[in-house]
């Protein structure tokens, strides 16, 4: 496969080797972004809420009582309850905190092996071959597979959720992130920079990695959003969550069997992460816009 | 193909550009056929009797296959089916069987005692590798006496025997045609006598039969002995709760079992939906202790935990009030169950006296709300299934946080699990039976050889051995029920199991259908499907 | 990747007769290109084969336990076991598999005894049945309201675009797709949503067809979109569209007649990259609507540990991506000569 093949967000920069991030300009451009803003305040609350949610969820989030299952929201259960009469807020909140932890570390971890796969296939030729022939038997697994297979060995559980969705992050990653870097590689700089006698990991990581690194986060963000609905996806064969943890796409993959009884316990979950995967959705299109010099006018 | 549906949005918008070949399509199947379709949830590995013990095999084996003997609805009763009348010699060794002369399977074969012979020699032929294999009973040998006479010999007699006889293992199959088809037997074909034939079968999408035109042999309570009165029965796997629930409502599926709980009040209300309930159903659900890991091995700690977890909360909860809460490991209303023996008691609910229990027996209360005692936790993990199951270990969670036991689950698929539960690796495992009497169960749950599955508690206990086979080999109802209510009382006593709940069976019949009466053999509600008829 | 000034497939920067400058060099290149790509296919392959049998090792649930049920004793386990040759060492497990399947031999389920070949034959139509139906109408919808966002870009209706799509790809496909049950297939009755009702070509086929394919064509909308707001956006800023423009060449003609054609090519890129994804989808809408196919084939094989149908089904799955993906890519190459000239 090529490089341009690799390139689903479109955003690799011709002049990148000059264009180092420059963050006043970029947030101030982004300021002007409504949608953007919005989203990213939105997140920053959803944020603030999961990292809080020990200190200010209303009631026990285990504590079941089934004289209160799937009662309707009410004035002392705002969100109503679930499956087994616990507190939806409160779930809610400490699903919020499980889910976004599980979606940040896959995608840190798999961003971070990605991103040493492809800069490596860049720079060093010979090894392109191997890493990316690697990349593609991974990249031919559909994700849900992995998941599978990961959960049969380790239990379902959130670790389990948690590697697969690492393991499905890294081809695209790789593949990106070398893309992007092929085009660094071709700059004068880089020779220069051999010339002098550098070292080739200081090369890599000081003088490669920051160039392409405003492609990758990009990509990071837009990811983040399909990691989350895959962990869904998961929990819905039934690799979610164990019980009792409180985790986003288990909550709305076990409610989905009172979908027609009593609605909000799936619904209200699939909402939270609908809006949590649309603002990363809509930032991530926002940074690429901002990031991506050929798109401005 | 399936019977024209009420006109839908794109049939209407087609319909004009299509007219003719829409009214070709819609007008043929349903002047030909009429078919019914039966949802369910799961599929089996094959529709095999001796290879497969599932309830999904059952419930197409009941349909497509007969036994020498049938199950009342009341699961107490035996009635005649391919065989009109049985002696049992006195010393309960020699069962004698004369079997109708009027049979044919679905190939047109006429059926002999050679199939009966046939059949059994099959399942207990070591080559055959058959399931369940005690469940015939200690065979010495079966022989075709003549073309309509049976002799079934045991070399120690088995009081249960005509009750396993009704049991799909027990099915009648033309043995020609499993040796002519070879490994494909009950995959490519089944060739029975039952009131419904095997068409054809896509595994994990559906299995289509087809009426048996000659049959007519029903047994004595269906008020039609056959033939069937639709053509086409079609089992299809439907895996989605919601699904059914919808599909029922709007003619997608016609029948089904696999109703969820909290549909069963939607449906009933439903005036076109008929919801029938199974007089008599013994399905229980219960939680087990690995009695040979630590924790689970200290028989206070057992019944405390027995005290702590509210059966009635959970009937009243994921169940929705229709299952009815198990203060016994069998249902009291079943064969054999020894009322004087088994206290109830010990299974009932009481927090307090839980909590006494693991305050004297040293377990004291820590910082976390959970109980430690010489620095270890009161800390079990269990092995559960998923759906249901899950909201029920979640809820005995709760219940035994409250004492401060710390339950660890772990859900795993209804297909993985049984390989889990093979294990030693658990404390407490979840697990949902049928059975026909006290002695089915205790069999099954019991024996030291059962060892680790099904006898997954390792349970080993030579009185409990002895009197098993004394309860096997009784030649009165009073000598039999003597030995296993001794094992009930013991295995009671001992508390490994936390019983939860008797499970009900509900049969629903879409609108296209008149009520089904439901029959609570081995959990396949509508047994021969005789009473499948459209309105 | 720099754009060259100049769209060289699409030829017009070239004067005005429209026709490629590389015409003649096209073949001999394109079938070096092919068989590159063929040769490179085949290290993939083997290690999907490995991969996907490795995992199967690892997976802890014993398939003897499983086939025996639940009542089995352990003598009962132990002799199925042996049966099924689970007892070989993993190595000649593996080199028996491969010789098999190198003969086009896929062996039997081991649950229940039927070819996985035949198996595979009756669920891959209508899974592929079904991401047709989802790609038909979700394709070129996507490419309509991408086009739609980059012409007026910055706008509120750009941004309400973006957001529909968007919306579309951020929820969760188990819960769109039991709402079209609840609605569109229950209260309003417009549509059957269980099973599938026969080949595409009859009117029930086509019935049974349109809730499931709206379930997993939603999700797709979004990537699609997006790809073509991006992609058009790049090449409506490139010299020959502005050289489109000068020439006083409408908008209209310039970016339906010319930009769009150009920016497709990451689009179906996109599309064979995303094979995977949708059938992520696929498997839970196969559920939701007891859709015959093999995603549910493949989880079902892989929970029962049936080996032998497990392996057959990752290996189609695999294959078949493969497959898209180097169809795509030597696409890519005709209809893009910098790819070969790489």
């Amino acid at each position: 496969m090529t490089e341009l093949s690799a390139t689903p967000a479109a955003i690799l920069p011709d002049d990148a080797p000059t264009e180092r991030l420059k963050r006043p300009s970029i947030l101030r451009k982004l300021r002007r972004d409504k949608a953007a803003m919005l989203s990213a305040g939105f997140l920053a609350v959803v944020v603030a809420l999961g990292l809080l949610a020990p200190w200010i969820a209303p009631y026990d989030p285990y504590d079941n009582n089934l004289r209160m299952m799937l009662k309707p929201p009410s004035a002392a259960f705002w969100l109503g309850n679930d499956g087994l009469g616990r507190d939806m807020v409160s779930r809610l909140l400490f699903g919020i905190r499980t889910t976004l932890a599980m979606g940040l570390l896959a995608v840190l971890a798999g961003g971070s092996i990605g991103a040493v796969l492809g800069l490596t296939a860049a720079y060093f030729q010979r090894l392109e071959g191997p890493i990316m022939r690697v990349v593609d038997i991974l990249l031919s697994f559909p994700s849900i597979l992995f998941g599978l297979a990961i959960a049969a060995v380790l239990g379902a559980g959130t670790t389990s959720i948690t590697i697969a969705l690492t393991v499905a992050a890294v081809p695209s990653i790789a593949r990106i992130t070398r893309g992007a870097a092929m085009v660094v590689m071709q700059q004068e700089y880089i020779s220069a920079c051999r010339a002098i006698g550098m070292s080739d990991a200081r090369i890599m990581f000081r003088h490669l990695l920051p160039n392409c690194a405003s492609t990758i986060f990009v990509y990071l963000t837009l990811q983040l959003g399909q990691t989350i609905l895959l962990g869904a996806a998961l929990s819905f064969i039934g690799l979610g969550a164990q019980p009792p943890t409180a985790e986003l796409g288990t909550m709305a993959a076990d409610g989905r069997n009172f979908l027609f009884f009593a609605p909000h316990v799936s619904t209200i979950p699939s909402v939270v992460i609908f809006m949590i995967v649309l603002a990363f959705n809509v930032l991530g299109d926002a940074l690429r816009d901002v990031l991506d010099p050929r798109l401005r006018q | 193909m399936r019977t024209p549906k009420r006109g839908t949005l794109l049939g209407t918008l087609a319909l004009a550009a299509l007219l003719p070949a829409a009214l070709l399509q819609a007008a043929a199947p349903a002047a030909a056929q009429s078919t019914v379709t039966v949802m369910r949830t799961i599929d089996t590995d094959r529709y095999d009797p001796h290879k497969s013990t599932a309830r999904s095999t059952a419930e197409a084996l009941f349909m497509v296959g007969d036994t020498l003997v049938a199950l009342d609805p009341d699961l107490k009763t035996v009635h005649p089916l391919l065989a009109k009348s049985w002696t049992v010699s006195e010393d309960g060794k020699l069962y004698t069987f004369k079997l109708r002369d009027d049979v044919t399977f679905c190939s047109g074969k006429k059926f002999t005692a050679k199939d009966v012979k046939g059949s059994i020699d099959r399942w207990l032929d070591p080559e055959t590798k058959g399931v369940v294999k005690n469940r015939a009973g200690d065979v010495k040998e079966v022989r075709a006496v003549d073309d309509y006479t049976v002799e079934y010999e045991l070399t120690q007699p088995y009081s249960e025997l005509l009750f396993q006889m009704t049991q799909h293992f027990h099915t009648i199959i033309n043995i020609d045609q499993v040796k002519e088809l070879g490994a494909d037997f009950g995959v490519k074909g089944f060739d029975g006598t039952g009131p419904y034939c095997f068409e054809s079968w896509e595994p994990r999408n559906e299995l289509v039969l087809k009426k048996h035109e000659a049959y007519k042999w029903g047994p004595a309570f269906y008020d039609n002995k056959g033939p069937a009165k639709v053509d086409r029965l079609v089992w299809k796997i439907v895996p989605e709760d919601n699904n059914r629930v919808a599909g029922i409502q709007s003619n997608q599926g016609d029948a089904t079992q696999y109703i969820p709980y909290w549909a069963v009040d939607q449906l009933e209300a439903n005036p076109q939906i008929a919801v029938t309930k199974a007089p008599n159903y013994f399905w229980t659900y219960f939680v087990g202790f690995k009695i040979t890991r630590e924790i689970a091995d200290d028989l206070t700690i057992r019944k405390a935990l027995n005290l702590a977890v509210d059966q009635k909360a959970i009937a009243e909860g994921p169940f929705f009030g229709k299952a009815e809460p198990a203060y016994s490991y069998i249902h009291p209303n079943v064969l054999d169950y020894n009322k004087q023996g088994v206290d109830q008691s010990l299974f009932g609910f009481d927090p307090e006296a839980a909590k006494k229990l693991l305050d004297e027996a040293g377990w004291k209360v820590g910082s976390d709300g959970f109980r430690y005692k010489d620095g270890k936790k009161l800390h079990l993990l269990a092995y559960s299934f998923t759906n249901i199951w899950q909201q029920i270990m979640e809820a005995m969670q709760g219940d035994m946080r409250k004492v401060g036991a710390e339950l660890e689950i772990q859900v795993f698929d209804a297909t993985v699990i049984w390989g889990k539960l093979a294990t030693q690796d658990f404390d407490m495992f979840t697990m949902s039976y049928p059975y026909v009497s006290a002695g089915d169960a205790m069999n099954l749950y019991f024996p030291s050889a059962n060892r680790p599955t099904p006898n997954r508690v390792n349970w080993a206990d030579d009185e409990t051995d002895k009197w098993l086979l004394e309860g096997r080999g009784a030649l009165t109802p009073e000598d039999r029920f003597a030995a296993y209510a001794k094992i009930q009382k013991k295995v009671h006593d001992a508390a490994i199991w936390i019983p939860i709940v008797h499970e009900p069976m509900f049969v629903a019949a879409g609108p296209r259908l008149k009520p089904i009466p439901a029959h609570g053999i081995y959990g396949a509600g509508l047994y021969k499907g005789l009473g499948i008829e459209l309105k | 990747m720099p754009l060259d000034s100049c769209n060289a497939w699409h030829g017009r920067c070239q004067g005005n007769d429209g026709r490629p400058s590389s015409g003649v060099r096209v073949p001999l290149a394109v079938l070096q290109h092919i068989a590159h790509r063929l040769l490179i296919s085949i290290p993939v392959l083997i290690g999907v084969l490995l991969i996907g049998f490795l995992l199967l090792q690892v997976v802890p649930t014993d398939p003897a336990t499983v086939m025996a049920g639940p009542t089995a004793t352990h003598e009962e386990i132990a002799a199925i076991r042996e049966s099924m040759g689970l007892n070989e060492p993993v190595f000649v497990q593996f080199g028996i598999y491969l010789s098999r399947v190198l003969q086009g031999d896929l062996g039997r389920s081991m649950i229940s005894n039927t070819a996985v070949a035949t198996e595979l034959a009756n669920t891959v139509g209508p899974t592929i049945e079904l991401m047709l139906a989802s790609l038909i109408w979700a394709v070129p919808l996507g490419v309509i309201l991408g086009t739609l966002a980059a012409v007026r870009r910055g706008r509120l209706s750009d941004r309400v675009i973006m957001a529909i799509s968007v919306a579309g790809v951020s929820m969760p496909i188990f819960w769109f797709g039991l709402m079209l049950i609840q609605y569109a297939g229950f209260h309003w009755k417009l549509f059957p949503f269980q099973g599938r009702g026969g080949p595409l070509w009859t009117l029930d086929g086509l019935d049974h067809i349109v809730l499931p394919a709206l379930t997993l064509g939603g999700v797709f909308i979004g990537p699609v979109a997006r790809m073509t707001r991006t992609s058009l956006l790049e090449v409506l800023g490139s010299d020959f569209v502005r050289t489109a423009r000068a020439k006083g060449v409408s908008e209209y003609r310039v970016v339906v007649g010319h930009a769009l054609r150009n920016s497709l090519i990451p689009v179906v890129t996109l599309i064979g990259l995303q094979i995977g994804f949708l059938l992520g989808g696929a498997v839970v809408t196969e559920t939701l609507f007891a859709w015959p196919g093999v995603g549910r084939l493949a989880v079902g094989a892989i929970v029962s540990a049936d080996y032998a149908l497990a392996q057959g089904a990752i290996l189609v799955l695999a294959l078949s991506f493969l497959m898209v993906n180097l169809v795509v890519d030597v696409l890519y190459a005709v209809l893009d000569p910098r790819v070969r000239a790489r």
